[in-house]
């Protein structure tokens, strides 16, 4: 057993940490945020440059062929900084071609999205905003060779850039939910096809995205029909540790700045940082942090590993959510009104922490995993 | 990152579970957790007896150098600590294997080191903590009993309290004021004590369930030996932060919490309510889970502690973090897990009671891991002063 990073890992975390600083200041977060893209293409260009898309992918794909953990320790620092575009969705997007894809389909889209040429999304949920396959109302129908799509996806994540979107639809139905789910890679430009950025929290650019007899193409079916249920679950689960990856360099985040301001802002002649109303809420801060980092890294391990890790992933998340939402709650309370202001950097923080949980799925949702993996049938 | 097991690890991992999962056979019905070993004669025999098992297999003395007798490194004391927290088998003295003999290996004379740690290692001799007094709790530097040094003797005047096991201990370490002109923190020294030596009052306190985990310790011209100390005379508190430093990382409590809530969601499983089996209920599954998820927290964070001390680095912080969350989980536990149970939450080791009563006591005994060993809001200050290098007013 050792916990500590490796040398890989401290290179990539220091060189992650480096490029954002520079690369990524708030101002432009900022600016990204009002923006229509919700992302800057030269910071992409760069990072494509670095490597970050194709991380996980393998070298014969044109990748750099790192591990789930190593992605861990990036996505940390992404989370800390903050870092507006399509990364997780891009990577998240391509665990299922990973997993799924033919050898056609891995060689055609992965070397691309190695070199950031594609952006990838996933088009998953729909009007009842569930994460389970009962949610999925969206139709592919055959027609002659192909399918025919129709319906519409909601919180599509920069669905409005992307290049493809994987979207999740039903091809059957039966007495079973999770029977007759099928995933298509489809181009985004596919006539049909509109899109339409919802207002949200963290201005992320989440879309609706509407379908309109889309064809999608068989040979770009990732799976088999009907059977794509499982890919889905995979990719909640591994997109689930990797926000909580995220989560954690947010977390870190919010601690650090609160503390050091706590040390600067004197009131009653003295820096408020020494009352301990203020030292125990810091303690408890810390503690969350670190009962998350260190809950996250085990799973990250047991995922590299391709231990079986579905109720521990599920654990980590639920567990996650709730701290970062409330360390960045009271990354704001501590800073006071200071922090309230939308010119302040903290409620970056705030509010993706509201997005974050959401992700790949909110608390009780996981909780309910949890509850069915730990015997309560 | 790496958490795998080597092979031999596994492989002594399997033994520390196979033994626990035997001894637990003879484990007596009273047994409702660690606090019931101070509290209960047969639990206290039933402690004695699981100290001698692991003592033949030399379990006691777990990363103790070879000279005194150890074997096996720190991360074998983790997987034994692992295994005895699943089964919640006692027979690991906290106060003598736990914190004195990591804090003699360091810190005493070769003499010392020869006399005490043997016994220790071989489950003869049990220990009590000498520390707190009525006017020295968290402030424990202000402490007033004295110990006077009078040829080659200290003798000893005053109170101690809050001293658990104190009244079935063979020995008792403590520190007291031998120097009481000299300023605070440089006016102490850790002695060490036989429970038996004329002038030892003990007395216990009933706990607020009516049980008596911990006693007071009366010193009336009690003469102890001048050799018997541990560190330089006058700096105990050098001492006293050596071992306050040996944290543990607290996985034992925390597998204990883990096997009782398994036991939870069976009863959960078999026990219906409104015609439906707990299990079912949306709240309960919700309220369990939660905490099945701050349990795997608490284990993964007290690895990380485990992995900071097999490499011989402080874990100041992430050991005060890992006692506040534990502990903490401990009392939301006992507070879900006595809600759920219903009018039943309330009742005692009875025909009556589900799970022999087990939550309904830790809805007492919680207090002893958020109260004890420095209490959270000192642990919170660990973090906020020495961790976080925030101001402290003094």
């Amino acid at each position: 057993m050792d916990l500590r990073f490796t040398e890989t890992q401290e290179i990539l975390k220091k060189m992650a940490r480096d490029f954002l600083t520079t690369e990524c200041p708030k101002t432009l977060v900022r600016k990204l945020e009002q923006s229509t893209e919700g992302y800057s293409p030269e910071v992409w260009k760069k990072m494509a440059e670095l490597g970050w898309m194709g991380l996980i992918i393998p070298e014969e794909y044109g990748g750099m062929g790192y591990t789930f953990q190593d992605l861990v320790v990036l996505l940390e620092e992404i989370g800390r900084n903050i870092l507006p575009g399509p990364l997780i969705a891009t990577v998240t997007s391509t665990f299922p071609i990973l997993h799924s894809g033919t050898e056609e389909q891995k060689k055609e889209l992965l070397p691309k999205v190695a070199k950031g040429e594609l952006i990838l999304t996933t088009a998953l949920l729909e009007g009842e905003g569930v994460f389970d396959a009962s949610g999925i109302a969206v139709q592919a129908t055959p027609k002659g060779n192909d399918f025919v799509i129709n319906g519409t996806k909601l919180f599509v994540e920069m669905a409005h850039v992307a290049n493809r979107i994987l979207c999740v639809t039903r091809t059957k139905e039966g007495a079973s939910p999770d029977k007759g789910i099928t995933l298509f890679m489809i181009d985004a430009k596919t006539p049909g096809i509109s899109y339409e950025v919802m207002p949200t929290t963290a201005a992320d650019k989440l879309c609706e995205v509407r379908f309109k007899d889309v064809t999608g193409p068989k040979k770009n079916m990732l799976g088999k029909l009907d059977e794509g249920w499982p890919i889905v679950e995979m990719m909640l689960r591994k997109g689930a540790i990797a926000k909580c990856a995220e989560s954690i360099g947010a977390i870190e985040t919010c601690v650090e700045m609160t503390v050091a301001y706590s040390k600067e802002r004197v009131q009653y002649d003295r820096p408020i940082g020494s009352f301990q109303a203020l030292q125990h809420k810091f303690a408890d801060m810390w503690t969350g942090m670190e009962t998350s980092r260190y809950l996250v890294y085990e799973v990250a391990w047991m995922e590299s590993e391709g231990l079986p890790c579905t109720k521990e992933a599920s654990m980590a998340k639920a567990y996650v959510n709730e701290v970062y939402k409330d360390v960045a709650k009271w990354a704001v309370r501590l800073h006071g009104a200071i922090a309230t202001s939308a010119d302040h950097d903290i409620p970056f923080y705030y509010r993706r922490s509201k997005a974050a949980d959401i992700a790949f799925g909110n608390t009780d949702f996981h909780r309910e995993i949890v509850a069915q993996k730990i015997g309560l049938v | 990152m790496d958490l795998a097991l080597t092979e031999e690890q596994k492989v002594r991992k399997q033994e520390f579970y196979d033994t626990c999962k035997e001894l637990e056979k003879k484990k007596p019905p009273s047994f409702l957790g660690a606090e019931t070993v101070f509290e209960r004669d047969d639990c206290w025999e039933y402690h004695l007896h699981c100290a001698k098992e692991f003592a033949k297999k030399g379990w006691l003395a777990l990363s103790w150098p070879p000279e005194y007798d150890g074997r096996g490194d720190m991360m074998d004391r983790v997987l034994f600590a692992e295994a005895r927290g699943y089964y919640d088998i006692p027979g690991v003295d906290i106060f003598g294997v736990q914190m004195l003999a990591p804090t003699l290996l360091q810190a005493a004379s070769e003499e010392i080191k020869r006399k005490f740690l043997p016994p220790i290692g071989r489950g003869e001799v049990m220990w009590c903590e000498l520390w707190s007094e009525p006017n020295a709790g968290s402030d424990l530097a202000s402490l007033s009993t004295t110990a006077i040094k009078k040829g080659d003797e200290y003798v000893i005047n005053g109170q101690k309290t809050w001293n658990t096991q104190a009244h079935r201990a063979d020995w008792g370490f403590g520190v007291f004021k031998t120097d009481p002109a000299a300023k605070k923190h440089h006016n102490m020294t850790f002695i060490l004590l036989d429970m038996k030596t004329p002038g030892i009052t003990v007395r216990p306190i009933p706990y607020l369930d009516g049980e008596t985990p911990y006693c007071e310790v009366y010193f009336d011209d009690v003469h102890v030996p001048a050799k018997n100390i541990v560190g330089q005379e006058h700096e105990g508190w050098t001492v006293v932060n050596l071992l306050a430093g040996f944290e543990r990382s607290g996985i034992d409590t925390i597998m204990s919490y883990i096997r009782a809530l398994e036991e939870l969601v069976e009863f959960c499983s078999k026990t219906k309510r409104h015609g439906q089996p707990l299990a079912k209920n949306p709240l309960v599954r919700n309220r369990l889970a939660e905490l099945a998820c701050q349990l795997e927290a608490a284990r993964a964070l007290a690895y990380r502690v485990a992995d900071l001390q097999n490499r011989n680095e402080m874990s100041l912080m992430d050991a005060a973090a890992g006692k506040i969350f534990f502990s903490e989980l401990g009392e939301r536990l006992a507070f879900v897990a006595t809600d759920i149970l219903g009018p039943y939450g309330q009742v005692k080791t009875s025909r009556w009671a589900p799970l022999n009563g087990l939550w309904e006591k830790l809805f007492h005994d919680h207090f002893v891991t958020t109260v004890s060993m420095g209490t959270n809001e000192i642990q919170r200050n660990i973090i906020a002063w020495y961790g976080l290098g925030l101001p402290r007013i003094r």
